[in-house]
């Protein structure tokens, strides 16, 4: 086996054991939360007039699994379901399966937070280095100010910031949800085309929130390497400056590879008020939802979700760096 | 490009760095003089200076540091002190090469050798990059490496003999004539340090070099250097051919360093460190000799007149007691 491959097997099993034991605490805490839903769902269906019977029956369709029977046998069921993708069903949306809903409202949260969070990132290490150079002058001053500042707003009150003024004051942006009802659904440039419109300020939102972040984590990076001995011996080798701008450069990014897969795991949990503000029917908001309507199947299937997306990140940066860090390559091939 | 060696001639250089208590000097009022084709080693303490002074060759003092006064002119390229942006960066690599101290990091890790070579011969317009890579196999042959296998390395792969050779393989590709080694076998073992030290001998010889050992291992410079330069508290204070020099000392500073040294034979206590510390950046007194609170020969004057450098015979030497016995 190639060293990347048995890093990878190394990583899959790991990671597998991790969502297993994710599943099972969830599953416990779920179980054990003052107010157990499927009694309250049992109780409420008796009140309704429903016999013992129908009622446990319903409330086992509801659930996916026995409410009656013994916590063992209830955990033994859940996880059986887990290999087969199934995470039981939403307790507010009957009959539907928590995984269809999940990837139904998954597809609103990804993609702004994707895009937004790579522009940021873009963004933030390229000023970033520029901070760190000029960190004496005004530019750097500036940069660094600016960096602080975005990082200090919290994101809702960003968002309501643009909404008032790029959708209230200058109505120039909708932010009325993810996309115009009028258009119908499917590739055609009129649906696309809303699709964007309405992303901009929820991606401008994301986008500027994450920034303060990533310049100021991209700044101390480049003040560290800026101090290491090969930047001085390059200099003193005579290297051009854009030479030493990229040794400078390449290094500095390698730290915050790690920053960014995992802000792209957590991402899978979505942004509640962000996705309230501009009424974007996203996972932040299920899983709000999930919370308030004691939907506890569609909650440990967000919480699932969520830790799954972060563990595949974490893997993903991890054999990101296999590749760009010969130190770690290396390292691996004499393991 | 200089295609023989070059000589240097540094004049009352003074380099300060800015510190909350004011601008102080960590190289005060130097000139030393390096004879084409000679290897001349400079000794001290750590904090002495010496790097400082190194870097002064490259006119690379880094900030908070400047050179505030004096000159260094080298052949073939001038006042190195009035070299700004790309003149300089095109002298650094061709004109003077610069090894760094072994333990240092002067590889870019995620890069190997032979590309970071590459980049080099990019940054100084080397249009036969094929040759350039012959150049630097052979150079690496020459010290005993693998030259293929070393370009193919990444720095955490090389051991600190290895990198060492690297760097002075980085140092003299570009056919500079012109070698700085800041403190070259630091850190490395002793038979790792004798081979880094006859190859500084056999390259110099061979490529006809001007060199200058910067260290604060007296062995290191009795080795390889024809003349010898000490350094204490940012001054010169005493300078002449090794032999000479470390045969017989005459600055008090000097004999009391070769009288430090342990001997092989004989008894352990025999050798009799200097008693007091050397002077920091802040303690270095702004008046009168330096090294007079450490001084067996210490007199009035020496607390109000710092003593000037003063050729006697084949040296020159930086203290009044020395002096005034002379000219008795």
């Amino acid at each position: 086996m190639t060293p990347i491959a048995k890093r990878l097997a190394g990583h899959l099993a790991r990671g597998f054991v991790m969502i297993l034991v994710v599943a099972t605490i969830s599953f416990f805490i779920i179980n054990n939360i003052p107010g157990d839903p499927m009694a309250a769902r049992f109780e409420e269906l008796i009140e309704q007039g429903a016999s013992p019977e129908a009622a446990a029956q319903s409330v086992k369709v509801l659930y996916g699994f026995q409410p009656d029977g013994s916590m063992w046998q209830q955990y033994l069921d859940y996880m059986a379901g887990l290999f087969r993708l199934d995470l039981g069903q939403s307790v507010t949306r009957p009959g539907t399966p928590v995984l269809d809903v999940l990837l139904e409202k998954a597809k609103w949260t990804v993609l702004p937070v994707l895009i937004g969070t790579l522009v940021s990132f873009l963004v933030g290490i390229i000023l970033g280095v520029y901070a760190a150079i000029k960190r004496t002058g005004k530019l750097g001053d500036a940069l660094a100010i600016s960096g602080s500042l975005l990082h200090g707003i919290p994101q809702y009150v960003l968002a309501m910031l643009l909404v008032v003024i790029f959708a209230t004051l200058i109505p120039i942006l909708p932010a009325d949800g993810p996309v115009d009802i009028l258009f119908e659904p499917g590739f055609n440039a009129g649906y696309i085309g809303s699709l964007a419109e309405h992303a901009v300020l929820p991606v401008v939102t994301y986008a500027l929130s994450a920034y303060g972040g990533w310049i100021l984590a991209m700044k101390s990076s480049v003040v560290t390497v800026l101090g290491d001995d090969f930047i001085l011996a390059a200099e003193l080798r005579g290297m051009k400056r854009s030479i030493v701008f990229r040794y400078i450069a390449r290094n500095a990014i390698l730290p915050l590879f790690t920053i960014l897969a995992l802000s792209l795991g957590l991402l899978m949990g979505g942004a509640v008020f962000i996705e309230k503000i501009f009424n974007y029917p996203g996972l932040g908001l299920l899983l709000i939802d999930s919370v308030n309507e004691r939907d506890y199947a569609t909650m440990g299937g967000a919480f699932l979700l969520i830790t799954g997306a972060i563990i595949i990140a974490n893997i993903v940066a991890d054999l990101f760096y296999t590749v760009i860090d010969p130190r770690v390559r290396s390292g691996e091939e004499s393991a | 490009m200089p295609e023989q060696a070059p000589g240097v001639r540094i004049d009352g250089l003074t380099v300060v760095y800015k510190t909350a208590a004011g601008e102080l000097p960590a190289v005060r009022d130097i000139s030393l003089t390096l004879e084409p084709g000679t290897i001349t080693g400079i000794v001290g303490e750590s904090g002495s200076g010496k790097s400082t002074l190194a870097l002064s060759l490259l006119n690379a003092v880094q900030p908070p540091g400047r050179i505030a006064a004096g000159s260094v002119e080298i052949d073939g390229l001038g006042d190195v002190v009035g070299l700004r942006g790309e003149e300089l960066r095109k002298a650094r690599g061709r004109h003077v090469g610069y090894v760094f101290q072994a333990a240092q990091n002067s590889l870019n890790p995620l890069k190997t050798v032979g590309k970071q070579l590459l980049d080099l011969g990019r940054s100084h317009g080397v249009e036969d990059l094929r040759g350039l890579v012959r150049e630097a196999k052979e150079l690496l042959g020459r010290m005993g490496l693998d030259g293929a296998r070393v370009l193919d390395s990444h720095q955490h792969e090389l051991s600190g003999g290895m990198r060492q050779r690297v760097g002075i393989m980085l140092a003299l590709v570009l056919n500079a004539h012109l070698v700085v080694l800041d403190e070259p076998t630091t850190a490395l073992d002793m038979i790792t340090q004798a081979n880094i030290l006859k190859i500084v001998r056999e390259v110099h010889a061979e490529r006809g070099l001007t060199t200058l050992v910067i260290t604060h291992d007296i062995g290191v410079v009795a080795e390889v250097a024809d003349r010898l330069a000490v350094m204490y508290g940012g001054r010169l204070v005493e300078q002449g051919p090794t032999r000479e020099v470390l045969g017989a000392p005459s600055h008090p500073y000097t004999r009391g360093l070769i009288k430090a040294i342990p001997r092989l034979v004989g008894d352990i206590d025999e050798a009799q460190a200097l008693p007091g510390r050397p002077p920091t950046l802040t303690s270095v007194p702004d008046q009168g000799c330096v090294f007079r609170d450490r001084c067996p020969l210490r007199m009035d004057v020496c607390d109000t007149v710092d003593p000037a450098a003063v050729p006697l015979g084949s040296r020159i030497v930086a203290c009044h007691a020395v002096n005034v016995k002379e000219h008795a």
